[in-house]
């Protein structure tokens, strides 16, 4: 038996540390804990500030999944206060958030991902010509035609399309070839290249893979000029309660938003469909192909028993999410909780989840027993609105308060919380939002589909027949967490299309209006408020929780989708998805746990988000900003 | 750089000629024991100079300064990171993860003490002795320190490493500082924004590859040709601010005709950034031509010049060209009288905007 420790996790934000044990007679992971390593308390710095302001200090919390959380805080604090924003503000929202979940896809595929997947080095072995055969084959046979609707297609041709040619390829080895010789490895430095794992590939594929690497790298930023076009900046583009701030019109020379505007974001949309649909889909089906074929169908973890969506994208405004108004508008209807789709989405266990679940004190709970917070009642777990904070810092097992050997498993070991549904704890994300569609759809609970969930199941269902496996076999495995994810950025480049074309027609309709701004004077804000914001982000559901009490933050939480996914266990509940995941994976070679690196990454962690502090005392804060100018 | 000199470089400067140089080389692959067909390998090896190794640590982030390094066009983050540094550590990016990563952090360290850039992203919390952000085991103070002593120079990546950024807010829960708190004896450059122009960390970057030494710096740091202006100076919308000619609510007659957003709270006249000349994304929009009034992300301490919505009372008198070290000294009262003359002509400019425009659609809630 031999304990692993991994620290610091690379490609991903923010700190993570993982802890396996292993036996190293059959590669069996007998134990494995995830730890969040650093908090910085956003939630408490909130507090006693105005909502309106809210969002661009919620926004920080993550740049890489930049603008979910502005949107979550938005969603809450106009839940709050009563505020539906305009049409062409749900339109923009929407598509701001369409066209960051592909760019956070691909980028966490090529940048975060593919390195545990292909090597630089082993592509120094490819033939460069049997590579651009191999590209035109992955093409033929892995590009999937499914597509959402486009009502004005501008686009004449793929303008992006992947290079299929000897002397490409043998340009970027030859390239690849330079840096191992100048001993100067830069990021590719002191990785495991020989572990086994990177056999499991041809050459090609690595070269193929290593290219696209380098493609992607330049070419993501044009994915989000809808942030820059709508928001100024990315990341953390800018918003405004109520809307947007990004006023349309066609008869003022220096508006933010006319025709040449919405040129620039029609052409990054398009541009977007084309990489998610020329390169992502086919690259990440030729290597999940060649896994699956090995038998790589390990990593399932949590999801087999259990996981949860919130869903997303509103059709048009609705007047709040508390009232249950913003689930009867929903594009994407991954709301609900999935069991046992490990045995088919037949045999599986659907339980919605409504509007009255969010209020209700015992349904979303979160608990504390591994995670470095005090509660006042000991093993009893509080709702996001009534929860209480208290750092509770503890010395590690072996080592010392600043210098740890090995973290206490039976003890205190996170900085994240341990979020719960009734009781019980739910993996969130990409894969769980397909397993919710699909089973649902499927069991004939969505009656009439939305287009979007038609392409949910039409894209399960062709990759099915095309690795000819059930879902429930391919999708409940790291391969699977990871091919969805591909999946789900060709959607959302057509969710951007869909809401791009929405906006045109109702600005062509005569309204131009972004910003509702009837109730931005806190004069006319209720005393005391409470409201909660859903979004489907790229690493599953989050909500944002906000209380409001005299024109000013009076209590703040985020319980976000990696604190679902990386919380510590619980005596009651059993493991959290990071840690079931590691504990459902096989490790070769204990001192290289290549296999746990490339299942805890299938998640796409985003630690910095997980990890957070509030307040729920009802202390006041002592200095009230009436005068920011003012300085004490 | 002194101690990284090619072959070449060595030769060039004791005026040895190139045909002695190509001479030594095919020596080199002789005492070597390589083909002859590999001389030329060897003449472009000996002409290389190593790349610059870069050290990119994480402290308390977000991550979004990455984010903003890899967005950056010209140069491509590709480009920097494949031929003009080393990017040896950065745990955002790196292959490796864990142990052998840690460790090869020590080998880069040791190889290349005193000559490695340190790019640190992220704010230093001190609270308890630093356990709020731990990382490979160790507090990030604790491996701060340690990196901070063999660096040529230290670049402060964004707001929170160069100012503390939003964990420093009120309260400070975590008691973070910005890197030159507890770093001394360095010279250390502030690239503050949250996150910066994605050009203007790889411009900082660029700068030293192509030139060999930091670009000019402000007495705060900062490179002079990134925060040299206020982005009221170099912001396309000054004209209307000069008019008086004011956004008074969003999405307002002023908001669709991109009229000056002072009045709905813009920073940009205390804020020192490239955001008004360069832009973001080679020139497409910056939060302003967004309709979005700035929040001064590359200011000292501007979370807590909150609430970001609410006008500055005091600003310097309009057509005036002022820098960092002379601002502020202008006096208050007079500036004041001048933005209420500037209310009282917005307002006027308002009605004759409305009357002159007779696309109704336009003013329609």
């Amino acid at each position: 038996m031999k304990r692993v420790v991994v620290d610091p996790v690379n490609r991903i934000e923010g700190h993570l540390r993982l802890e396996v044990t292993v036996d190293e007679t059959n590669g069996k992971v007998q134990d494995a804990l995830s730890s969040g390593t650093a908090w910085r308390g956003i939630e408490l710095i909130l507090k006693g500030r105005d909502p309106r302001d809210a969002w661009v200090f919620a926004q920080r919390i993550c740049g890489v999944c930049t603008t979910v959380h502005a949107l979550g805080c938005l969603r809450a604090v106009e839940d709050a206060l009563g505020i539906e924003i305009p049409k062409n503000a749900n339109y923009i929202r929407n598509i701001i958030a369409a066209t960051q979940m592909v760019h956070d896809h691909i980028v966490h595929f090529y940048h975060l991902h593919a390195l545990d997947w292909v090597s630089p080095v082993a592509a120094l072995k490819a033939d460069p010509a049997a590579t651009a055969a191999l590209q035109n084959t992955v093409l033929e046979k892995y590009h999937m035609d499914l597509k959402g609707p486009v009502e004005f297609d501008s686009n004449a041709y793929p303008k992006e399309f992947p290079k299929a040619t000897a002397a490409y390829f043998k340009a970027i080895q030859e390239k690849i070839g330079k840096i191992v010789d100048s001993g100067q490895l830069g990021i590719f430095s002191a990785q495991w290249w020989d572990h086994p794992d990177y056999n499991l590939l041809p050459p090609e594929v690595h070269l193929m893979a290593v290219s696209h690497y380098l493609n992607m790298l330049d070419k993501q930023r044009e994915i989000v000029v809808s942030h820059v076009v709508f928001g100024g900046k990315n990341p953390h583009p800018h918003y405004v309660v109520g809307g947007m701030p990004c006023s349309i019109s066609m008869n003022d020379m220096n508006a933010p938003i006319n025709t040449e505007r919405l040129a620039a974001v029609d052409t990054s949309i398009n541009m977007a469909i084309t990489l998610a649909s020329y390169f992502y889909v086919p690259d990440i089906l030729a290597i999940g192909e060649l896994y699956v074929k090995q038998g790589y169908v390990d990593g399932g973890g949590l999801a087999k028993e259990r996981v949860l969506g919130f869903g997303d994208y509103p059709e048009e405004s609705y007047s709040g999410t508390s009232n249950g108004d913003f689930h009867k508008h929903l594009l994407l209807r991954s709301d609900g909780i999935v069991e046992n789709f490990a045995q088919g989405a037949e045999k599986a266990i659907f339980y919605p989840f409504e509007a009255k679940d969010l209020t209700d004190p015992e349904v979303l709970t979160e608990g504390v027993e591994h995670s470095w917070y005090g509660y006042p009642e000991k093993d009893v777990d509080l709702h996001p609105w009534s929860g209480v904070t208290k750092p509770e810092y503890t010395t590690p097992k072996e080592g010392t308060k600043t210098d740890w050997k090995y973290l206490d498993e039976n003890g205190k070991y996170s900085w994240i919380k341990t979020p719960k549904w009734k009781g019980k704890m739910a993996e969130v994300g990409p894969l769980s939002r397909y397993i919710i569609v699909y089973t649902k759809v499927k069991q004939g609970i969505i009656q009439e589909p939305t287009w979007v969930e038609k392409m949910m199941v039409d894209q399960v269902d062709a990759v099915s027949k095309l690795l000819n496996v059930a879902p429930e076999k391919w999708l409940l495995s790291t391969v699977g967490r990871t091919a969805v994810r591909g999946l789900e950025a060709q959607l959302m480049a057509y969710i951007s299309k869909y809401y791009f074309d929405k906006l045109v027609n109702n600005i062509k309709a005569g309204d131009t209006s972004v910003a509702n701004m009837e109730k931005w004077e806190p004069s006319t804000w209720p005393k005391e408020a409470k409201g909660v914001g859903l979004h489907e982000a790229p690493r599953g559901g989050l909500s944002h929780w906000v209380v409001i009490k005299d024109g000013k933050i009076a209590n703040y939480q985020a319980v976000v989708p990696s604190t679902w996914n990386a919380c510590p266990r619980d005596s009651k509940s059993g493991y959290g998805p990071y840690e079931a995941t590691m504990m459902d994976t096989k490790v070769k070679i204990a001192d290289k746990p290549l296999e746990i690196l490339k299942a805890i990454h299938s998640f796409d962690p985003c630690l910095a988000c997980a990890t957070h502090l509030y307040d729920t005392s009802g202390r006041q804060l002592a200095v009230v900003h009436s005068d920011p100018y003012v300085k004490i | 750089m002194d101690n990284m000199e090619s072959l070449w470089d060595l030769f060039q400067k004791k005026n040895v000629s190139r045909r002695n140089f190509l001479k030594t080389c095919v020596t080199i692959t002789g005492i070597l024991g390589l083909s002859p067909s590999l001389i030329s390998d060897v003449v472009s090896a000996a002409e290389r100079q190593p790349l610059v190794p870069v050290i990119w640590l994480h402290g308390h982030e977000c991550t979004g300064c990455d984010e903003a390094f890899i967005r950056s066009q010209t140069p491509l983050a590709s480009d920097v990171l494949l031929n003009m540094i080393s990017m040896e550590y950065m745990d955002v990016l790196a292959a490796a993860a864990g142990e052998p990563l840690e460790q090869h952090l020590q080998e880069i360290m040791g190889k290349y003490n005193g000559k490695y850039l340190l790019a640190v992203e992220g704010a230093v919390p001190l609270n308890d002795d630093g356990i709020y952000c731990m990382v490979g085991g160790k507090t990030f103070v604790h491996n701060l320190k340690e990196v901070a002593k063999g660096a040529a120079a230290i670049i402060e990546v964004g707001s929170c490493a160069a100012w503390g950024g939003i964990q420093a807010a009120k309260p400070n829960p975590t008691k973070s500082v910005s890197v030159s708190d507890v770093i001394s004896g360095k010279t250390i450059i502030k690239v503050p924004g949250c996150p910066p122009i994605p050009e203007v960390i790889t411009g900082v970057i660029m700068h030293y590859t192509l030139f060999g030494q930091l670009p000019p710096l402000d007495s705060k740091g900062r490179p002079k040709q990134f925060f040299g202006n206020r982005i009221h100076d170099t912001c396309y919308r000054r004209p209307f601010f000069d008019s008086g000619m004011f956004v008074e609510k969003f999405d307002d007659v002023g908001s669709k005709a991109g009229w000056c957003l002072y009045k709905v709270g813009c920073r940009g006249p205390e804020a020192y950034n490239s955001c008004g000349n360069m832009r973001w994304w080679n020139g497409l929009s910056y939060p302003i031509q967004s309709g979005a009034p700035c929040v001064a992300c590359a200011s000292n301490n501007f979370w807590d010049n909150d609430n970001f919505y609410e006008r500055m009372p005091n600003i310097p008198v309009p057509n005036t060209i002022a820098n960092a070290d002379k601002v502020g000294i202008v006096a208050a009262g007079a500036l004041t009288a001048g933005v209420i003359i500037h209310g009282a002509l917005s307002t006027i400019q308002h009605k004759r905007h409305h009357q002159e425009n007779d696309e109704p659609e336009n003013d329609k809630k």
